[in-house]
């Protein structure tokens, strides 16, 4: 027996089916009853789900047949576009509304066999070829198929190819799509899931990719197909559908249209690495940062009018609580950040800045950005008293039986002053710089992954080969 | 006539998967082990166990407890020995 939350109901039964016991039996949880009340309520139920006899149906086994067919429409274009534009109507959690089948909601570019032949020129893969995994990663060892959640499904690439198509793109896109299709477009938890890549090395300028202002807006063609076509992926490869086994409550902004854009490489501070080189890479090779942030997004803390003031003159409010009034730049503007950062979740955040505030941090003395990611984990710590009175860690602790990672003891032998970093480890963060000349940052939380034996991340960001995919 | 096309899908592959009956249910809950498995939410789940313990004295309860959403595993011999699960809450 399994108990659920009656609004996952849909997701539950599409789990059980996966895994093979479509009957399984399951009683809803309520989200508002005293847990004494709801489970007094429950136990019932429960028992008589472990003892009632099963019926015939329970007791048949049976296959499992899904569709996988390579050609899943002919007819003409007007045909077609009526096919693609179908709709399923979701009752509960939502409320009888039409989702639909294979789009974002958007009407698509349809998929003939000669587009999508086209589309594949732009990658010396084979159509028929499995997606795998191009290096090691958490998800995966090389060479292993990638899994696409929530269906736990695989791919070609031709099928990739077909959504890339879908959403606009161009052959020369094809290889950072098929670098995002090896994250396997996760579309996460309940809570805020946020999808968004951006692209490092050479390839940027190849495509044509916006870096400058309002990257992450609308208006590029390259950024936008691709972002769209990470979220096609997550529809058709991965099979996520709203209010069935896509729970995020309320959805991202992010997850509309897609999310992608470009670092500006030039816009570094000298020293300073691009997404290329922190992963591993050379500054000759491109790679896509593929994000899957839970942490929410944050931003315009401050006003890029009081930015300015505090960096030339050493005026205005930014100065004062910097206690630095009447004295010029270069000052560290993530200070100000500081108190508003983790006010109310844990984790590393990607700092996407303007190249001007990334040069501030260098004049300043960050050299590197490790030096910014070490200062960031340092003025992240709490002491434990104070990380007890949080949400979260009631979770990643394991109900504070679990080890706390910075000490290797367990959580309940440390003491009240010992003080917790917010992430584990200072690579968590991470530093994009992109943008136009206006002094804005945001942050995007969820942090990001890099493979370690202390990284205890699920979600962060994480760099695959663009150049594996050509 | 309009002309006619083909469009390929763009659907990721799913296995066939075997689907099997539900396990046979209890006929009696005397001497039965029962285990619980918890994930999570032990504002419920700690009544709830307490509870079935005291509702159902003639039966032999195991639990394992996680935080997190993954259930904690029942190793091989114990699957030999127990006779039925509850796991909760899943989320």
């Amino acid at each position: 027996m399994v108990v659920d939350y009656e609004d996952q109901d849909n997701m539950v039964r599409s789990n059980a089916m996966k895994f093979g016991v479509p009957a399984l039996r399951f009683v809803s949880a309520s989200r508002t009853l005293p847990g004494p009340e709801d489970a007094a309520r429950l136990i019932k139920p429960i028992m008589d789900g472990l003892t009632r006899p099963l019926t015939d149906k329970e007791k048949e086994p049976g296959k499992y047949r899904p569709q996988n067919q390579r050609v899943i429409f002919e007819g003409t274009m007007d045909e077609a576009e009526a096919f693609f534009a179908q709709t399923q109507i979701v009752k509960h959690p939502l409320m009888n509304v039409p989702i639909s089948l294979y789009t974002d909601g958007l009407p698509i570019v349809l998929p003939t066999e000669e587009r999508v032949a086209k589309m594949l020129k732009g990658t010396s893969h084979k159509p028929d070829e499995l997606m795998t995994f191009r290096a090691d990663t958490r998800s995966g060892q090389k060479g292993d198929d990638v899994v696409f959640l929530p269906k736990l499904r695989t791919s070609t690439v031709e099928r990739v190819a077909v959504n890339a198509v879908m959403a606009g793109c161009k052959p020369e896109h094809l290889p950072v799509v098929l670098a995002i299709a090896e994250s396997g477009v996760g579309v996460g938890t309940t809570v805020f899931f946020s999808q968004w890549a951006c692209v490092s090395g050479p390839i940027v300028k190849e495509i044509g990719m916006n870096t400058g202002v309002g990257m992450i807006g609308p208006g590029s063609p390259v950024n936008s197909a691709i972002g769209r076509t990470y979220q096609l992926m997550a529809i058709n490869i991965g099979g996520a559908v709203p209010g069935i086994n896509r729970m995020n409550s309320i959805g991202s902004p992010f997850n509309v249209a897609g999310v992608c854009f470009g670092e500006n490489a030039e816009g570094l501070p000298a020293g300073w690495k691009g997404l290329n080189e922190e992963h591993g890479f050379k500054k000759t090779e491109s790679v896509v940062l593929a994000g899957q942030a839970t942490g929410g997004i944050y931003g315009a803390q401050f006003s890029p009018g009081g930015y300015r003031s505090l960096q030339r003159s050493g005026h205005g409010g930014m100065a004062r609580r910097a206690g630095v009034k009447g004295t010029p730049g270069p000052h560290n503007w993530l200070e100000y950040l500081i108190p508003s950062l983790w006010a109310g979740r844990e984790g590393g955040f990607i700092f996407i800045m303007v190249p001007e505030m990334a040069k501030h941090l260098y004049d300043l003395g960050f050299k590197t950005k490790d030096e910014v990611y070490k200062w960031l984990y340092e003025k992240s710590k709490v002491p434990l008293s104070e990380y007890r009175n949080r949400s979260w860690p009631d979770e990643s602790s394991n109900g504070w039986l679990g080890i706390e990672g910075t000490s290797g003891k367990h959580w309940k032998e440390l003491a009240d002053d010992y003080m917790v970093p917010m992430m584990s480890s200072p690579s968590q963060n991470c530093i994009i710089v992109a943008g136009g000349q206006e002094e804005v940052s945001i942050q995007i939380g969820g942090g990001r992954y890099i493979p370690s034996p202390h990284e205890l991340d699920r979600w962060g960001a994480t760099a695959y080969s663009v150049d594996a995919w050509r | 006539m309009a002309e006619k096309y083909k469009f390929l899908s763009p659907l990721g592959i799913e296995d066939e998967v075997d689907t099997v009956p539900l396990a046979p249910r209890l006929t009696s809950l005397d001497g039965k082990t029962i285990h619980f498995s918890i994930t999570g939410e032990p504002d419920l789940t700690i009544f709830l166990e307490r509870q079935l313990k005291a509702s159902y004295p003639q039966v032999n309860w195991t639990s394992k407890k996680s935080y997190t959403p993954t259930p904690v595993r029942l190793t091989e011999e114990e699957r030999k020995t127990t006779d039925a699960v509850i796991l909760a809450v899943s989320w």
